[in-house]
């Protein structure tokens, strides 16, 4: 597991001990988002420097491959889709596809008018999903570079985006305390996730292996799941001492993964 | 300072291309919503049994749980 944190650490950790592998000293302290390349030898980190540098873990100590640098604005979320190729969202509005091997920028995909929140890949990479502070959620082709679908109905930024595993609708959640599931093909909302006692923005969120369970950390402190076919609020992991900031399920789903801004990581199953 | 014409001009560019996307957007061919969110229910029930969080997860196969081990140094 990777994470960073704004002392200036990027960690990678082994989750089954508790031991940490790795130590990056960043650059820029002022990290918001941190991505793992699906081959392992990769991180990438970016936050407050509108940058977004790429690491070699497997060199004999981290190298730094490659400093993005073209975005106006923060970088709000990172992720790869392969060794070559990340995709990356910004404060300047703008998601961009980078290459890698040149350090240049492919493709930039501009339509939100609002900064770019977090972004999340389609499982055949032929797409991806965005959430931007316009409170809209949109789907673009990563080839074409173009828009295709808009999803509205949140009323505040979206902080958290997420496919479903089924690939076939997206999960998004919101400083107006609410979560969203809307589905790609029908292209509109499905079902809403709030609660009257909920008075916190969503931050983050992770689906459980089936897609059944939303695992979404809120401003309260704590990760509240949801039953993403029923509706409901059907737990909550309580513990943190402070606002939940990033929530992961590793691929096994064996676990949820909660990262507050109390300075620590928790495991959960 | 932009001219009165070209400030205007933008305008139109701006809002032309916010058309064409709309149009975009709306040319998509939907499926019905009875019959997506019936795959939604239907993918759920076909990957419960590879869902650990959701069946639960018995000590014994737990990779996470704190292993107690006796180190012979």
């Amino acid at each position: 597991m990777v994470s960073a944190s704004q002392d200036g650490k990027l960690l990678i950790w082994d989750t089954f001990t508790g031991n940490k592998l790795v130590a990056v000293p960043l650059k820029s302290a002022w990290v918001m988002s941190v991505a793992f390349a699906p081959s392992g030898n990769l991180v990438a980190s970016g936050g407050l420097d509108n940058m977004c540098t790429v690491y070699n873990i497997k060199a004999a100590s981290p190298k730094t491959l490659r400093e993005l640098d073209a975005h106006t604005g923060y970088l709000s979320c990172c992720r790869f889709l392969s060794d070559s190729e990340i995709l990356t969202a910004s404060g300047d509005t703008t998601c961009c596809l980078w290459d890698l091997e040149t350090g240049k920028q492919k493709i930039i995909f501009t339509n939100h008018i609002g900064d770019c929140m977090s972004l999340a890949l389609s499982g055949d990479m032929n797409t991806f999903i965005s959430g931007a502070c316009d409170s809209l959620a949109k789907l673009w082709d990563l080839r074409e570079g173009t828009c295709k679908q808009t999803f509205s109905g949140h009323t505040s930024d979206i902080n958290a985006i997420s496919f479903f595993p089924s690939g076939n609708a997206v999960i998004t959640g919101s400083d107006d305390c609410s979560c969203k599931m809307y589905d790609l093909r029908s292209d509109q909302e499905v079902i809403g996730y709030q609660d009257t006692s909920l008075n916190a923005g969503v931050t983050s969120l992770a689906l459980s292996n089936s897609g059944r369970l939303i695992f979404a950390g809120y401003d309260d402190f704590n990760c509240h799941i949801w039953d993403s076919l029923k509706g409901e609020k059907v737990g909550v992991l309580s513990g943190h001492d402070n606002r939940v900031s990033c929530t992961g399920v590793p691929e096994d789903g064996m676990g949820v993964c909660t990262g507050s801004w109390d300075s620590f990581l928790k495991l959960w199953n | 300072m932009m001219s009165g014409r070209t400030c205007s001009s933008g305008h139109v560019v701006q809002a032309q291309k916010l058309v064409d996307q709309l149009r975009v957007e709306a040319g998509m061919e939907r499926i019905k919503i009875s019959l997506t969110a019936a795959d939604l229910v239907r993918f759920c029930q076909d990957h419960r049994r590879s869902d650990p969080l959701l069946t639960g997860i018995s000590a014994s196969s737990n990779p996470f749980k704190d292993k107690k081990t006796c180190r012979l140094l």
